[in-house]
C-alpha cells in the first residue's frame, strides 16, 4: 500500500498556507497572576507521555481535574518521543497549537519564544513568586529565554550509563574510572560471552547522545555554545574530531559496531533487561523500564554511572548530558489562566510523588515531589548524581537548529556504519550551520 | 427542399429569448454540480496552485515569516545529493516492481489461471492476497525483525543453508537497505497484481485456446501468443500505475528506515517530509512536492494517451 505522497504535497501546502496567513498574527502573551480562573470549556493537552507505559499518567491526572471542575474538560494528544517532533511543528504550522504543549529546553523551546507562540510566564513562575519556589529553580531556568520564564518544568533528565552488577561482578570488572578503562571493561566483558554494551542506533539519536557526553568532556564550553548559535558557529575546535574518534573507540570494542545502525533502540534496551548485555546508555527515565520486578534484571542488580571522561581531555569532565523537560502554555489559547490552573494542578507535590515513582520513574522538577521511599533507588542515586553536574550538557539534537540537528543525525549514523570519516561528519555539520545562518 | 421563412425581427427576438433562457437553464442547472467543483477545487486544485506559491517561499513556521526567494527552491533541488538519492531510489522501487509486480505477477497469475481445479486456483489467489490485505505498518515491524541482524530469520536461515557469510545489518547498511525495503514492498503488493492479471486473464475468450490447443500450441505458445497479447491493455496500465506508485511512496521508508542509515533510503515522499516537518524548510519542502507532482502527473498523461490509444485501436 502506498501512501498517496500528492496527499503529503497538499499537507505541506495548506500547513504552510496556513501558517502563512496565520502565523504572524501571533503576539506576545505575559500571564496574569490575578486573572480569575473561568472553570469551563476545553482545554487541549500535548504530552510527550504517548508509550503504553506513561500513557496512564495523564490520562489520571485529566480524569482528577476534570471530577474536580466539572465544568472542564481537559482533552489529551498524547505522542511518544520520536512522534511529538513532527506533530508540534504540524499545528504550529496549522495555527492550532493545543493550549498547553510539550517542549525540551534550548533551541526547540526558544523557537516557540522567537514565534510568540508561548506565554511568558515570569509574572507568575519566576523566582519570587509562590508557584516558581515549589519547583527547582534549576530546571525553572532551564525555559528562560531573553531573561524571562517560558517553560513550566516536569521532570528532571540525564543520561547514564546503565549495568548490570550480576555481570559487572562475575567478570570481575569495576565501575570505570575513565574512558581507557570503560574499554578494557568492555575488552573483559566480551571475552565472557556478553555484548559489553547493548546500542540500537536505528533511530539515529541514540549515536548523538553518545557524542553529545564526549562534546561535553572534549570542547570548552564556550566553544560549545558559541557553536549551538548559527550566526556565531563555527566547529572548528579539535574536541569534536577527538570526541568522534572516542565515540569509534566505544563503538568498535564495546558494542556491535557498524550493525547498531539495524536496531532499534527499544531491542537493545530490552538486551540489558533479558541479561544479554552489561551496560545500556539511557537516560534516568528509563531506569524504571530497565529493571522492574517483570525484568531478567531485578532493580537491585542495576546500577548506573556517568559515561567516563577521557583522561586530559579539554572540555568539563564533570559536565552531564541532560535537561528538565516541561510544558508551555499557547499565546492562542482561549483560556490561560484556565491552563496555567491546570499545570498547577500537574504539579502539585502528590502529583509529583505519582510521577516520580514507578511505572512512571519520572523524576519530578516539583520540591517534595520525588519520595525516596517510593521511588526506584536507582532514579534517586540519578537524582543526587545530576545535582553535582557542574554543567548540564542539551540534547544534541534539540538544542541545535533543526538543520544543524539533522546534519549532526545523519552523518552520525553514517560514521557509525563505517562510511564517513570524522572530518566529513565535520564538515557536513559545518555545511549545514552555514546554510543555517 | 423548403426554403426557410424569412426571419423577421419579431421571431429574431422570440428565438433570441429562447437560446438565452437555454443558456440560462443550462447554467442554473450547474448549481448542482457547483458544490463538487468548488470541493475539487478547494481540496484538489488549490493545495497544487497553492504548494507552487509555497515552493517560491521561505517560510519560518514558528514566526509566520515569509521570504519571496523566486525560483531559489527549485535551483537547491538541483545541488542538492539526497534529492538525486531519492531520484535513484524512486527510480529502482519502479524497476523492480515492474519486474515483479508486472511482469512476475503476470506470470504467476497465467500458472494459477492455468489450473484446472477452480477450488485450487481460489485457494492460490487467496493466498497470494492475504499479504495485500495487511497494513503497512505491520508489514514493515514484521520486516524489521526478519531483518533484524542475528536473531532475525534472514540471517537464521542464511547460517542454517551455509551461507552465514552473507548475513549482514541488512536495514543498517547503506548498500543493502533501499533493496530491504523494495523487497518487503515487492511481497505485499505482488499478490494484488497477481490477483488483477487473474481478472484480465479469465475475460479472454475459452475458445481461443481450444482453438489453439487443436492446433497443436502447447502451454508455452498459448501464454504468448493469446494470453500475453490479450492482456495488454492491463499490462500497460500497470506498468504505468505501477511507476507512478514508486514515485508516491512513503510509508514503507518511513516505516522501515525513515530514510537512514545518512538518507540512503530517502525517496522523495521521505525527504519532502523530513524537510517539511522535521528542518522547518516549507518552502523547500513545497518545491520537492512540486517535483513529484511533475513526474506523476507525467506519468498520469502517460496513462491518459495510453487508455485513449488503446480505446482507439479497438
Amino acid at each position: 500500500m502506498r501512501l498517496p505522497t500528492l496527499s503529503l504535497t497538499a499537507a505541506v501546502a495548506l500547513a504552510a498556507s496556513l501558517g502563512w496567513t496565520g502565523g504572524a498574527a501571533a503576539e506576545t502573551a505575559i500571564a496574569d497572576p490575578a486573572a480569575p480562573v473561568q472553570y469551563s470549556g476545553t482545554l487541549k493537552v500535548l504530552t510527550k507521555f504517548g508509550t503504553q507505559r506513561l500513557q496512564p499518567y495523564f490520562v489520571g491526572i485529566a480524569k482528577a481535574y476534570e471530577a474536580a471542575h466539572p465544568g472542564v474538560t481537559v482533552e489529551l494528544i498524547q505522542e511518544d518521543d520520536d512522534s511529538v517532533k513532527g506533530k508540534t511543528k504540524t499545528l504550529v504550522a496549522s495555527n492550532a497549537i493545543p493550549d498547553v504543549f510539550f517542549s525540551w529546553t534550548g533551541t526547540w523551546g526558544g523557537n516557540f519564544v522567537r514565534g510568540k507562540r508561548a506565554v511568558d510566564l515570569t509574572p507568575v513562575i519566576g523566582p519570587d513568586t509562590d508557584w516558581g519556589k515549589t519547583l527547582a529553580s534549576a530546571a525553572v531556568g532551564s525555559f528562560v529565554y531573553n531573561g524571562k520564564y517560558y517553560g513550566i518544568p516536569l521532570y528532571l533528565d540525564a543520561k547514564f550509563m546503565g549495568y548490570n552488577k550480576t555481570i559487572f561482578s562475575k567478570v570481575g570488572v569495576e565501575v570505570p574510572k575513565d574512558l581507557d578503562g570503560l574499554l578494557a571493561a568492555c575488552d573483559k566483558i566480551k571475552a565472557a560471552g556478553y555484548t559489553p554494551i547493548a546500542i540500537g542506533n536505528k533511530e539515529p539519536w541514540v549515536a548523538v547522545h553518545y557524542l553529545g557526553q564526549l562534546l561535553a568532556y572534549d570542547v570548552p564550553k564556550d566553544a560549545l555554545e558559541k557553536d549551538f548559535d548559527p550566526a556565531t558557529a563555527t566547529y572548528d575546535d579539535p574536541g569534536y574530531v577527538a570526541a568522534l574518534g572516542q565515540f569509534r573507540q566505544i563503538a568498535d570494542r564495546c558494542t556491535v559496531g557498524a550493525d547498531m545502525n539495524g536496531i532499534a533502540y527499544q531491542a537493545a534496551l530490552q538486551d540489558l533487561s533479558d541479561g544479554k548485555a552489561a551496560m545500556y546508555y539511557q537516560e534516568i527515565i528509563e531506569f524504571d523500564n530497565s529493571a522492574n520486578g517483570s525484568t531478567k534484571l531485578k532493580p537491585e542488580e542495576f546500577g548506573f554511572f556517568r559515561l567516563p571522561a577521557p583522561a586530559g581531555a579539554k572540555g568539563d569532565p564533570n559536565a552531564l548530558e541532560g535537561a528538565p523537560e516541561g510544558y508551555m502554555i499557547s499565546t492562542a489559547s482561549a483560556n490561560v489562566p484556565l491552563a496555567l490552573d491546570f499545570m498547577k494542578f500537574v504539579t502539585t507535590p502528590e502529583n509529583g510523588k505519582v510521577l516520580s515513582a514507578p511505572p512512571y520513574g519520572q523524576p519530578s522538577a516539583v520540591i517534595g515531589g520525588a519520595d525516596p521511599a517510593t521511588m526506584n533507588p536507582a532514579v534517586v542515586g540519578g537524582l543526587e548524581d545530576l545535582a553535582k553536574a557542574s554543567y548540564l550538557m542539551q540534547w544534541l539534537d534539540t538544542v541545535n537548529h533543526p538543520k544543524v540537528a539533522a546534519a549532526w543525525l545523519s552523518s552520525l549514523q553514517a560514521f557509525a556504519g563505517g562510511t564517513m570519516a570524522a572530518d566529513d561528519v565535520m564538515a557536513a555539520v559545518r555545511t549545514a550551520a552555514q546554510a543555517a545562518k | 427542399m423548403a426554403a426557410n421563412p424569412p426571419l423577421t425581427s419579431k421571431g429574431a427576438a422570440a428565438r433570441g429569448t429562447r437560446s438565452s433562457g437555454a443558456v440560462l437553464r443550462r447554467l442554473w442547472a450547474l448549481r448542482w454540480i457547483a458544490i463538487a467543483i468548488g470541493i475539487v477545487g478547494w481540496f484538489v486544485y488549490y493545495p497544487i496552485v497553492n504548494n507552487f506559491l509555497v515552493s517560491r517561499t521561505n517560510q519560518d513556521i514558528f514566526t509566520g515569516e515569509v521570504t519571496n526567494v523566486g525560483l531559489d527552491n527549485y535551483r537547491r533541488l538541483a545541488s542538492d545529493p539526497v534529492i538525486w538519492t531519492a531520484l535513484k531510489n524512486n527510480s529502482l522501487y519502479a524497476v523492480l516492481s515492474i519486474i515483479f509486480q508486472v511482469f512476475a505477477a503476470f506470470w504467476l497469475a497465467a500458472i494459477i489461471e492455468g489450473l484446472k481445479s477452480e477450488r485450487w486456483r481460489s485457494i492460490w489467489r487467496a493466498v497470494y492476497f492475504i499479504p495485500s490485505a495487511i497494513s503497512t505498518t505491520v508489514t514493515g515491524l514484521l520486516f524489521y525483525f526478519i531483518y533484524q541482524p542475528n536473531i532475525g530469520i534472514l540471517d537464521g536461515l542464511l547460517t542454517e543453508f551455509g551461507l552465514a557469510h552473507l548475513s549482514r545489518v541488512w536495514l543498517g547498511d547503506p548498500t543493502t537497505a533501499i533493496y530491504a525495503i523494495i523487497a518487503m514492498s515487492q511481497w505485499q503488493g505482488f499478490g494484488y497484481s497477481t490477483l488483477l492479471f487473474s481478472v484480465a486473464i479469465q475475460k479472454i475468450p475459452q475458445e481461443l485456446y481450444d482453438a489453439a490447443r487443436m492446433d497443436g500450441a502447447g502451454p508455452f505458445r498459448q501464454l504468448i501468443s493469446i494470453t500475453l497479447p490479450l492482456t495488454r491493455e492491463m499490462t500497460g496500465m500497470m506498468i504505468i500505475v505501477t511507476v507512478t506508485g514508486a514515485f508516491q511512496v512513503f510509508n514503507e521508508v518511513m516505516v522501515m528506515t525513515a530514510g537512514g542509515p545518512n538518507n540512503s533510503t530517502q525517496v522523495l515522499g521521505t525527504w519532502l517530509y523530513e524537510q517539511g516537518f522535521t528542518q522547518n524548510d516549507m518552502g523547500y519542502a513545497a518545491a520537492v512536492g512540486s517535483l513529484i507532482f511533475g513526474i506523476t502527473m507525467l506519468c498520469g498523461v502517460a496513462q491518459l494517451w495510453y487508455t485513449r490509444r488503446r480505446r482507439v485501436l479497438a
